[in-house]
């Protein structure tokens, strides 16, 4: 029997369920109950419970495409900030995807602190010990344009279903964009202002991310400030 | 200020609250721009500010615990809180209760989801007038949930006390000072779990039973104002308000 | 201290901005992100001000207390100004005693008050070679996103012009004794540009800072220059007759 309804706003200790529910996210059991573990939006389908975050810092999982900035070196490669309370490791066969002579090479020449990289979460063991991979077609080193930092539980929202929000972003800005599940995006765009408007568009996005009709808001905002000239 | 003769005249207090009144509220959540999460609250003339940071990197190294996030918090009064200047920087008191305090959010945190991982409460005092310390876990509960570090439940707290004999809610520092007992009380109050509980004074049994009664009350109210807040957090205003 | 980390890009950001004559939020150069002081904030204190500056937040308690003067000034009060750099303001920031920053902070919000003479500390004596007022002024900074000195200084100011006299027999002024605003303008150095009030991100990527402290008349109080870049005495020159102009604009909100 469900206490909730669908997309509502729950708080933690919130009782949203009782019954054989499967608990997907943001929530726990007692015995036959299931309350919410987080501030979030219900999301209930069929017999699936989940609570969306609408906080949080990242933590790595496999899978994800993270944008690290590197805060350290070490013998046989890098040290990256996610934005999270863990780090990511990035051995250099993992960038370069050939065998490197660490005695001849100086590996800082790929990479080296503050330097901003596009990588992929290889593994990550019990101990949260976090292993990146960044040699794949689509990742690697950035370079120029422009980092934002968002909360990493509204990056499903700068996607969005089948990634119509991206899509929307992009084409009505011209720019390119790269998404970090940690809550990084990276802006390229030749034009300076669509990229700034870009910024706009994804901080309205935080902001509002548990609202509706918000891809067509975005786009009539970014339409606006194309036509507009600048702010 | 001398002791005035009573301080419940006509089932009124000083203030002119009944014995089982909470003095004036506000919670708010998302009030800093830097931290994770955090919470202001006003109770009475208190000005209390929580903030959380976490789940963070956990420094010095050799503290890390291996399976689970480690919960530290710190309780700091403002020099200019209260009417003699504090110095600043922790004192004795400041100690305690900054270990109290983390012992009674640490049961609804999710620590074991976060290995190696630290969480840090920082309470401010700003302004202080009584119950500073279970303000503060009321702030704090708040902040840590408005950061989004998944709890069981959130936690209220409330001080309540005896004076004039009488069974008081929610003690002013005239109370605190003139009264025979002060008893900060914090629970979870879904499964009505005491995680925080002091006392100084004198109650008999029957005393205490009904102290802990009082507690609950006023903690339930509390309790409201605090997920009113965390909701009113996440509710789209169309005037952006800071 | 632990150190913000600046990605490579973040910075090559800013800097081309700057060499645009543009920043990061789409200020102006010359121009002061948007200031709210709020008087009075807390009542234990004598005076208070809880000033917004942008995103940063400082909360500034000024109390009297009694206290023996020194020996030089027998019958003089004495300022003491401290300041804080709450652990809960940046996740840069540590509990402890007050590092160098903090420090800094505190001494130039001082130096400015004191140079300017701001406080007639000559009539804050209450028995001469025995007790004298000392007025302590507490920043407590809430929120850090850049700019520290010129909130704190804003909120140390605006709390003095706000104090109310202790209600003590040993009171005898109708009010308290001040009677200039000195305001501080930081102006930092950004490739080559010079911006006023710079926000946190601009604060990490600057080559240096300079703060410029003026009272109604233009005169100067105090100066500091911080960070490890260089400063053209034409630079100076420009950035004096910045903080004047700004100085002006701020002082309205000491009310």
């Amino acid at each position: 029997m469900l206490h909730v309804q669908n997309r509502e706003l729950v708080v933690p200790g919130q009782l949203l369920a009782e019954g054989g529910y499967v608990i997907r996210q943001g929530a726990f059991r007692e015995g036959d109950r299931i309350y919410s573990s987080v501030v979030g939006l219900a999301d209930l389908h069929g017999q699936e419970i989940r609570v969306i975050p609408l906080q949080g810092r990242y933590i790595p999982k496999r899978g994800d495409i993270v944008i690290g900035v590197v805060i350290d070196t070490h013998y046989s490669g890098w040290i990256l900030d996610l934005n999270s309370p863990y780090v990511g490791n990035l051995f250099v066969s993992d960038l370069l995807r050939r065998k490197v002579d660490l005695l001849r090479e100086d590996i800082t020449k790929y990479l080296d602190i503050g330097d901003v990289v596009v990588a992929q979460v290889k593994e990550v063991d019990e101990l949260m010990r976090v292993q990146l991979e960044a040699g794949e077609p689509g990742l690697g080193k950035v370079e120029g344009g422009k980092l934002v930092e968002i909360v990493p539980a509204k990056i499903p929202r700068v996607i969005g279903r089948k990634g119509s929000m991206l899509n929307t972003l992009q084409s009505v800005s011209g720019c390119r964009l790269k998404v970090g599940q940690n809550g990084r995006v990276m802006i390229w765009g030749e034009d300076q202002r669509m990229v700034n408007a870009v910024v706009e568009a994804l901080l309205t996005i935080e902001r509002e991310a548990h609202t509706s009709g918000l891809t067509d808001r975005v786009r009539a905002m970014l339409e606006k400030l194309k036509s507009e000239g600048g702010k | 200020m001398e002791k005035p003769e009573r301080l419940i005249v006509d089932g009124k207090r000083l203030d002119g609250r009944a014995p089982d009144e909470l003095r004036p509220l506000k919670i708010k959540a998302g009030v800093l721009k830097r931290a994770d999460g955090s919470a202001y609250v006003e109770l009475g003339r208190n000005k209390i500010l929580a903030a959380v940071y976490g789940p963070r990197e956990m420094h010095p190294r050799h503290l890390q615990q291996p399976d689970t996030a480690v919960l530290r918090c710190r309780y700091n009064m403002a020099p200019f809180s209260v009417e003699e200047r504090k110095r600043p920087g922790p004192d004795r008191r400041s100690v305690e209760i900054s270990k109290v305090a983390r012992e009674a959010l640490e049961p609804v945190v999710f620590l074991e989801l976060y290995p190696r991982a630290a969480i840090d409460v920082f309470i401010e005092v700003l302004q202080a007038d009584a119950g500073t310390r279970t303000t503060g876990i009321t702030a704090a509960a708040v902040a840590l949930a408005d950061a989004g570090i998944p709890m069981r439940d959130l936690v209220a707290a409330v001080a309540v006390g005896k004076v004039d004999d009488t069974i008081v809610l929610d003690l002013t520092s005239e109370e605190d000072q003139w009264g025979t007992t002060d008893m900060p009380v914090a629970i979870m109050p879904r499964k009505k779990l005491i995680t925080l509980l002091q006392m100084d004074g004198h109650f008999t049994g029957e005393e205490f039973k009904q102290a802990l009664a009082l507690a609950f009350k006023g903690c339930e109210q509390i309790y409201e104002a605090q997920k009113l807040a965390l909701k009113e957090r996440y509710s789209v205003k169309h005037e952006e308000e800071r | 201290m632990m150190y913000e980390i600046v990605s490579t890009v973040k910075r090559d950001y800013i800097v081309d901005l700057a060499r645009q004559g543009k920043r990061v939020d789409g200020r102006a150069l010359d121009q002061y992100r948007e200031i709210s002081v709020d008087k009075n904030f807390v009542e234990p204190a004598e005076g208070s001000a809880l000033v917004k500056l942008g995103n940063t937040q400082v909360l500034v308690g000024v109390k009297l207390e009694r206290v023996e003067p020194f020996p030089d000034e027998p019958s003089s009060g004495v300022l003491i100004v401290n300041a804080e750099l709450l652990p809960l303001a940046s996740p840069t920031f540590e509990p402890g005693p007050p590092d160098e920053n903090a420090i800094e902070l505190a001494r130039v919000v001082d130096r400015g008050i004191r140079e300017s003479k701001a406080i007639d500390l000559e009539k804050l004596g209450i028995k001469p070679g025995e007790e004298v007022w000392a007025v302590f002024v507490d920043i407590h900074v809430l929120d850090h996103d850049g700019n520290l000195i010129d909130a704190s200084a804003l909120g140390a100011i605006s709390a003095l012009w706000s104090m109310k006299p202790p209600d003590v027999e040993d009171w005898k002024l109708p009010e308290f004794p001040i009677s200039k605003k000195p305001v501080a303008v930081t102006i930092a150095k950004v490739n080559e540009r010079l911006m006023v009030d710079p926000c946190l991100d601009e604060e990490n990527v600057m080559e240096a800072r300079v703060t410029i402290t003026t009272t109604e008349d233009g005169s100067i109080c105090a100066i500091q220059k911080g960070g490890v870049g260089c400063f053209t005495l034409e630079e100076l020159e420009r950035a004096y007759e910045l903080a004047r102009a700004k100085a002006g604009e701020l002082r309205k909100f000491v009310g």
